[in-house]
């Protein structure tokens, strides 16, 4: 990881795209916007290589179920932590998604987006 | 890898109490915290005293506030204007109320920047409240872009949900969803002046309040140093009472025994009693007798609109009732608003404040044109009065209420506000009748739902050993008329085959006008 760590938010809302690009670019990440699943596959793989996705579950084209299967299935995205962020509940969530490292449900609290992403990010880089 | 279950709180309807007078009752709890809320009205309505107690109350009770201008009053303006309100404390400045301008930002950098500013202030003062004072500026710097607007509104929203921030964002704006952001806030208020020939009232509505009940319809408010008081209509907030007791059965001796034994024992318990009457007719003196049976455990209160509690004290004193020595207990509290510019809710928030603070049991309201004359909206009184009666019968309240009738005698008996006296228990009428030239006091139950009574009518006499109601009124007949004639004689005049009323007109002493 280099010393600046990437986050790649996946996420069709605008207002909440915005508002995760700002807050975390604040926190002095660098943050990658997609506005559905198939242009974060296309932001994988143009890179830099991100060090965590925030991911929407449902957008257009490809939902963030489909993103997270298309990374699991890619040798090269495979270890990328995940958050899942839903205004659904989890357990609709779960059925079809595992291999997530963090579900956030909607609506959320930045601050609280902000310290899980510092947390998990820790954990990355400790190899837990 | 794990898979963490990690909720974060969903906020969904956490409520933010306004902590401003009668407005958590208008909202039906306060606002939605995390929400996004537009507070319109003309200059001068009170959009930023209102949004201003809101903030300084919540900083008072150690919340971070971000008071944000665009392009209103400068702060040292804004301050020196909220200085004579008493919810204003300079200590709470910066540290719990801070006041920042947005204007270069926006002016130099767009609604983008506005944006970001906001959330990087909410975060760097860790407010849980911001008050944006200036949208008129930020529609203006949109101008024909009802597009950018309506999504600067819409990040606005999710700004308040995802910080944690509550948001007021004041505009000069008037009317209903017609605006595009109108649509984008969680809740829509307005603060309106109405004028009523030369008077003048404030008026708030809420349009629109997302995920949750509220008071509809127009609700006033007043501002004082104490800031904004709003007094819900009564009628809707007390569309069903608090509570729904049976009738007990019991008595309530009205302090005058005759008067009891005509009404089988005195008034039916927490019912109101309607006492018309025209003036002088001894409607105030039988209220006082009413109190003179105030006690520790039945607390008296009168509500009254005519004579002050001074003059009250006096006469209750020309009929041996010593109401100072009740006042002195505790057992009585005479309340005076003489008619005037109230507000009609005010009223109403007070009687009840009052009735509710002393447990009363006895209650005389004097009269009602204290809050007919309140009435703006004269086709409000029935609802209204309707609400607050039930409301003291939910409150145990045996209550008596005034009411003036126009004329001193003549032969029509015209009840003022019909659709009133129909919703009291009990009716008592008294009468002035003119027989053999002179004034008699008359009185007479017209009505006792639900219960026996003595209907005849009897003479009373206002003594200073109180009221004394005599006999029935008997060999007389059209009493009520106010123009009596001896039955007896007109009688004989009838057996003899002559014209009674000709007769009668032509100088009878039996009638005498």
């Amino acid at each position: 990881m280099s010393d600046v760590a990437t986050v790649l938010v996946v996420e069709d809302e605008f207002a909440i795209a915005d508002l995760l690009e700002m807050v975390l670019g604040d926190e002095g990440y660098r943050v990658l916007l997609a506005v559905n699943g198939r242009q974060g596959l296309e932001r994988l793989a143009e890179g830099p290589r991100p060090d965590l996705v925030i991911s929407d579950y449902m957008m257009p084209v490809l939902d963030g179920a489909g993103l997270i299967e298309a990374m699991r299935g890619n040798e090269a995205y495979r270890d990328i932590p995940c958050i899942v962020m839903s205004s659904m509940p989890e357990t609709s969530v779960r059925e079809r998604l595992d291999g997530y490292a963090a579900f956030v449900r909607k609506p959320f609290h930045l601050a609280a987006v902000v310290e899980l992403v510092a947390t998990i990010l820790a954990g990355t880089q400790t190899g837990s | 890898m794990s898979e963490p279950e990690v909720e974060i709180d969903e906020g969904a309807l956490e409520r933010v109490p306004s902590l401003v007078p009668g407005l958590d009752a208008v909202l039906c709890g306060g606002f939605l915290r995390g929400g996004l809320f537009m507070i319109q009205g003309s200059p001068g309505t009170g959009k930023t005293i209102l949004a201003s107690q809101i903030l300084y109350s919540h900083a008072a009770a150690g919340s971070h506030t971000l008071f944000v201008t665009v392009l209103g009053e400068s702060h040292g303006r804004l301050m020196m204007h909220l200085r004579p309100m008493r919810f204003f404390n300079p200590a709470l400045i910066p540290e719990h109320v801070t006041y920042i301008s947005a204007y270069h930002t926006l002016k130099d950098e767009g609604l983008k920047a506005l944006q970001a500013f906001l959330l990087r202030e909410i975060q760097a003062h860790h407010a849980t409240l911001l008050v944006l004072d200036g949208m008129s500026a930020v529609e203006a710097a949109t101008a024909g872009l009802g597009f950018e607007l309506k999504r600067f509104t819409y990040e606005l929203g999710t700004l308040a949900t995802t910080a944690d921030c509550t948001m007021f964002l004041l505009t000069t704006a008037s009317g209903t969803m017609s605006a595009p952001e109108h649509t984008m806030v969680d809740g829509l208020i307005e603060l309106r002046q109405r004028f009523y020939g030369a008077r003048s009232e404030r008026r708030f509505v809420v349009h629109k309040l997302r995920g949750s009940a509220f008071l509809e319809g127009e609700h006033a408010f007043r501002i004082t140093r104490a800031g904004v008081t709003v007094f819900p209509r009564t009628e809707a907030l007390l569309a069903t009472p608090t509570r729904r007791d049976p009738p007990s059965g019991a008595r309530v001796p009205t302090g005058i025994a005759s008067l009891d034994t005509m009404l089988e024992g005195g008034f039916p318990a927490a019912t109101m009693t309607a006492v018309a009457g025209p003036s002088g007719a001894g409607k105030t003196t039988l209220g006082l007798q009413f109190l003179a049976g105030s006690s520790a455990a039945e607390p008296g209160l009168l509500f009254g609109c005519y004579e002050p509690p001074e003059r009250l004290r006096l006469k209750a004193a020309t009929m041996s009732l010593d109401l100072v020595a009740l006042e002195g207990r505790g057992d009585l509290e005479m309340l005076w608003y003489p008619i005037g510019e109230h507000i009609l809710d005010e009223l109403a928030a007070r009687l009840l404040d009052a009735v509710r603070r002393r447990g009363v049991r006895r209650l005389v309201i004097d009269g009602i044109a204290g809050f007919q004359q309140a009435a703006l909206e004269p086709e409000r009184i029935v609802r209204f009065w309707s609400a607050l009666s039930h409301e003291l019968r939910a409150l145990g309240v045996t209550a008596m209420h005034t009411l003036e009738m126009p004329d001193l005698v003549g032969a029509e008996v015209r009840v003022p506000l019909g659709g009133i006296s129909s919703l009291a228990e009990v009716m008592v009428m008294l009468r002035y009748v003119e027989l053999r030239s002179r004034l008699f006091r008359l009185i007479s139950l017209f009505k006792v739902r639900e219960g026996a009574f003595d209907p005849t009518i009897r003479e009373f006499a206002i003594t200073n050993a109180g009221v004394v109601v005599g006999q029935p009124f008997e060999g007389v007949e059209a009493v009520l008329s106010g123009m009596a004639r001896e039955a007896a004689r007109i009688a004989a005049i009838s057996a003899a085959g002559e014209d009674g009323d000709r007769d009668l007109s032509s100088g009878d002493t039996a009638r005498s006008g």
